[in-house]
């Protein structure tokens, strides 16, 4: 598995905690009664600086881990990672955000279609959010099924 | 995600010369290993400039790297 397999897989890992602890606290919100305003923008809030903070801990984390393995793999002290990025990593970059994008446009369509159904803004903010991971979390898993069965 | 309809002798060139590693074409072709895996599982069809310079590494003409049967491509009209 190269850096960047590992990268996304870690990736995918996280967001799928996030829209866990995004759903845990959306269903909280419900059960209590405070599905208001602002406890929804505030967890939007947190939502969103977890997903920046997650993406760079885990890029970081996923670069030492990857180092201290293969230093122990191979005696090396100063052991090379390959963070290369070539043709083959862009282009299935590209078909994972294209997949990102499509899954982010669908979702955005249904949150505004509750909304025109007569549901309150609230419901098409929580979705919003909820497609936005969503979308990475199946933008990333298209990436590892690229990278296992190519294209 | 069916068969590439390019072929490729690249597992054999490596063995004629001197049993290059996946890794040291890798290196001099520019990409990672696992592009070389998956070009040479058929997995994965290479830019035409990494066609060129695999081709370049070693010292062969492109069609004697990369072969293509348009019997395994749905988008031939021939």
């Amino acid at each position: 598995m190269s850096f960047k397999q590992k990268n996304i897989a870690v990736t995918f890992v996280n967001f799928s905690l996030i829209l866990v602890f995004f759903l845990f606290r959306v269903f909280q919100m419900v059960q209590n009664d405070s599905f208001t305003s602002e406890n929804v923008f505030r967890l939007w809030g947190i939502i969103i600086a977890l997903a920046v903070f997650v993406t760079v801990a885990a890029t970081i984390l996923t670069q030492i881990v990857s180092a201290v393995i293969e230093a122990i793999r191979t005696g090396n002290e100063e052991p090379e990672i390959d963070s290369l990025e070539d043709e083959r990593d862009r282009l299935i970059d590209l078909r994972g955000t294209q997949v990102t994008y499509l899954v982010s446009s669908i979702g955005a369509f249904i949150a505004m279609l509750t909304f025109v159904l007569g549901q309150p803004p609230l419901v098409m903010f929580t979705l919003l959010i909820f497609f936005g991971v969503l979308a990475q979390i199946i933008g990333d898993v298209s990436r590892l099924i690229l990278y296992r069965g190519g294209f | 995600m069916g068969k590439s309809p390019i072929s490729n002798n690249i597992r054999k060139l490596r063995f004629y010369h001197n049993e290059m590693t996946q890794e040291e074409l890798a290196a001099k072709v520019g990409v990672t290993r696992q592009t070389i895996i998956a070009i040479e599982k058929e997995k994965y069809s290479p830019s035409l400039e990494l066609a060129f310079r695999i081709a370049f590494v070693f010292d062969s003409p492109l069609e004697e790297v990369f072969s293509y049967d348009p019997k395994g491509d749905p988008g031939s009209s021939k």
